[in-house]
């Protein structure tokens, strides 16, 4: 009882409802807009929540996770741009009801699905992430150690076009999370004599130079394309449509749970999966591809479904499902908090505080949803030749704000460069971004495992949790090759 | 024939992008194990298990990257990447385009302080406009207004103290 009074003290602050407010619906204006990401619009969001209370700041991020998923369907549905690759499976159905002028019934079957497949998810996340987080209490360094090299198999799966470039592009991120200071001999790691660089290489600087100048550069070094406007029209939902759907939408919804809570997997899977599903069920299976409510349903229930459980690894055990994951587990980090079981053992009031605003976050979602079908044409018709020079001030600003250096400045707009270089090269960001988080956790893990069995690398192999993870990363790796080759069969073959 | 023509057309006498990047990633992997490693990476007396070392984890993700890129140079010169519509997407774009880009990049990176969030924000912003070749007067009052908003957001809500400039100061 006082625990839960703790938590409401917690959670019931209007800072908290502005947080969650005010994310989903950046969430949804970015992702709607084609071009901008929600991994983007996170990245930039998180110099703002410096100022923030833990709660407040975890849940403006939330907020624009769970808004840009549903942001990226409309475009989608309405231009045939999805907003993020995962609602790529979205305009299969989603676009040809909009030129059939159903634009309207598409996206509403879009965000009622999301909403449903985020409460599952959500519901998931609160059952799971406690359980999971009490088995993690008894892993000790050499089991957290195997954890770590399974999380590191993630690279593969995003690594995009080519294993071997996102290889490349984790290492790099590995030798960039070891400038500075090296945390056990207090050594100098490739600082250059730099007094800038031996507290390690800023979090938000890197983040927003992958992430949101690349899109720029991109901008002003590609030929001009003329700007697609919208429109929303036609019909609305009707309950007998709801009804065929909810079958697929509850089914899509645990593929996206069950997806999603495994490392590396991802969004797109998860709406592939659930579209697939729900055309072999359906009985209007013929009507799949040509503009069926039901496929849009299944898809966003898919990739929606994913969001809430991606948290489950991360609040549980502390390691990053996917990029954006990736970025929240930064926010912890800049607000003194390390997600996994120590997390649940030290601040339970404030995780079940952040499950109760997650849990708002799928009302507001369908509230802010609603909104933006209704003004949608405004919010997307802003120029990109517009937006994006206030998107760099954003960026610059940002940058700043983490030490009031303008050394920040500039390493954001290096890593700007890099990332532009990356995507000129087909090599994914992403990969870098996981090696530069998970490189310091696994030399942590490697000297502490090292110092207290006095340098036996027998320790590493003690133990049927380490044998688990082992088993684990080996399955991943195998898995996640398996699926590599398949994909880059099928348009070989196509 | 002719489809045979075509597709010999798509790989023949063009620089294989991927050998390229391959290449210089090797070099710069060799520079980073051979020199900076050994260089600028110190290695305290106490250390005795190799794996504990601070050069441990650098250099293993520096092998990783020398690998990888040979690879990545070998397949290069075995399987040449075809000619991609992106290539010619961003062929022939102004010079003025990406100039005025690189100059308002350089305004913030190098004059933010001395100029200040506001003024650098409205000159950059004034040039990325101008990249775009936009018309409307009432869009450059914009690279104005905005600006102001975003450095006054920043101080009053989030508590950033932006440079305020020497013109100001």
């Amino acid at each position: 009882m006082e625990n839960f009074s703790e938590v409401l003290s917690i959670f019931l602050s209007v800072d908290n409802f502005i947080a969650i407010a005010a994310g989903v619906l950046i969430g949804v204006v970015v992702g709607a807009i084609p071009g901008l990401t929600a991994t983007m619009a996170v990245a930039l969001a998180l110099p703002f929540t410096f100022s923030m209370e833990p709660v407040t700041a975890i849940l403006l991020l939330v907020g624009i996770y769970k808004g840009g998923m549903y942001g990226g369907s409309i475009t989608a549905i309405l231009i045939r741009t999805p907003g993020s690759p995962a609602s790529a499976c979205t305009l299969l159905d989603g676009y040809p009801l909009a030129q059939q002028g159903h634009a309207k019934k598409a996206l509403k079957a879009a965000l009622y699905s999301s909403c449903v497949a985020d409460v599952i998810s959500n519901v998931a996340l609160i059952f799971f992430a406690a359980y999971l987080a009490k088995i993690a209490l008894n892993f000790g360094p050499p089991e957290y150690f195997w954890l770590i090299c399974f999380s590191l198999t993630i690279i593969i799966s995003i690594s995009g076009d080519s294993i071997v470039k996102g290889l490349i592009a984790a290492g790099l991120g590995i030798i960039v999370s070891n400038i500075g200071l090296d945390a056990v001999y207090g050594s100098q790691r490739l600082t250059f004599d730099n007094y800038n660089l031996m507290d390690r290489i800023s979090f938000v600087p890197l983040l927003i130079g992958l992430f949101a100048i690349p899109e720029i550069i991109e901008f002003y070094t590609s030929k001009v394309v003329p700007h697609v406007r919208s429109a929303v029209s036609g019909a609305s939902l009707t309950l007998a449509e709801c009804k065929r759907s909810l079958k697929s939408v509850i089914r899509g919804s645990l593929i996206g749970v069950i997806i999603g809570a495994i490392p590396g997997t991802g969004a797109t899977a998860a709406a592939f999966i659930s579209y697939s599903e729900a055309k072999r069920n359906s009985p209007n299976k013929h009507n799949f591809g040509k503009g069926e409510v039901e496929g849009v349903a299944a898809a966003e229930a898919g990739n929606n479904g994913v969001a809430g459980a991606t948290l489950i690894p991360l609040l549980s055990l502390g390691i990053p499902g996917d990029v954006i994951t990736a970025i929240i587990l930064g926010a912890f980090m800049i607000h003194g908090l390390t997600p996994g079981p120590v997390l649940f053992q030290e601040n339970l009031s404030l995780v079940y505080a952040l499950f109760c605003g997650i849990l708002l976050s799928s009302v507001v979602l369908l509230v802010v949803g609603n909104a933006a079908i209704r003004y949608f044409s405004l919010i997307a018709d802003i120029p990109k030749a517009i937006l994006l020079p206030i998107v760099l001030m954003f960026c610059v600003y940002g940058a700043y704000a983490v030490n009031n250096s303008t050394f920040d400045i500039g390493l954001m707009m290096v890593f700007g460069l890099l990332g532009f270089v990356f995507n000129r090269t087909g090599i994914a960001a992403a990969p870098f971004l996981i090696g530069f988080i998970l490189g310091p956790m696994f030399e942590d893990n490697l000297r502490r495992t090292l110092l207290i069995s006095k340098g036996d690398p027998l320790v590493f192999f003690r133990g049927p949790i380490a044998w688990f993870f082992i088993a684990l990363t080996v399955a991943s790796l195998l898995f996640a090759v398996r699926r590599y080759w398949k994909s880059r069969k099928v348009p070989a073959t196509a | 024939m002719k489809q045979t023509d075509i597709n010999h057309s798509e790989y023949h006498g063009r620089v294989n992008p991927n050998s390229m990047l391959g290449a210089a990633l090797v070099i710069l992997a060799c520079i980073f194990i051979f020199y900076l490693v050994p260089q600028y990476i110190e290695v305290s007396g106490m250390v005795k298990n190799p794996m504990m070392s601070p050069r441990f984890l650098p250099l293993l993700a520096g092998w990783m990257v020398l690998l990888c890129s040979l690879i990545l140079l070998v397949n290069g010169l075995l399987w040449p990447p075809k000619h991609t519509e992106a290539e010619a997407f961003h062929a022939g774009i102004p010079k003025l385009r990406w100039v005025l880009m690189l100059a308002a990049g350089a305004v913030y990176t190098m004059l933010f302080e001395q100029l200040g969030a506001i003024t650098s924000g409205v000159i950059a912003t004034f040039m990325l406009f101008l990249a775009h070749h936009l018309r409307h007067f009432s869009i450059y009052l914009l690279a104005l207004l905005f600006p102001v908003v975003v450095s006054l957001l920043f101080i009053y809500l989030l508590n950033v103290p932006l440079p305020a400039g020497m013109l100001w100061e």
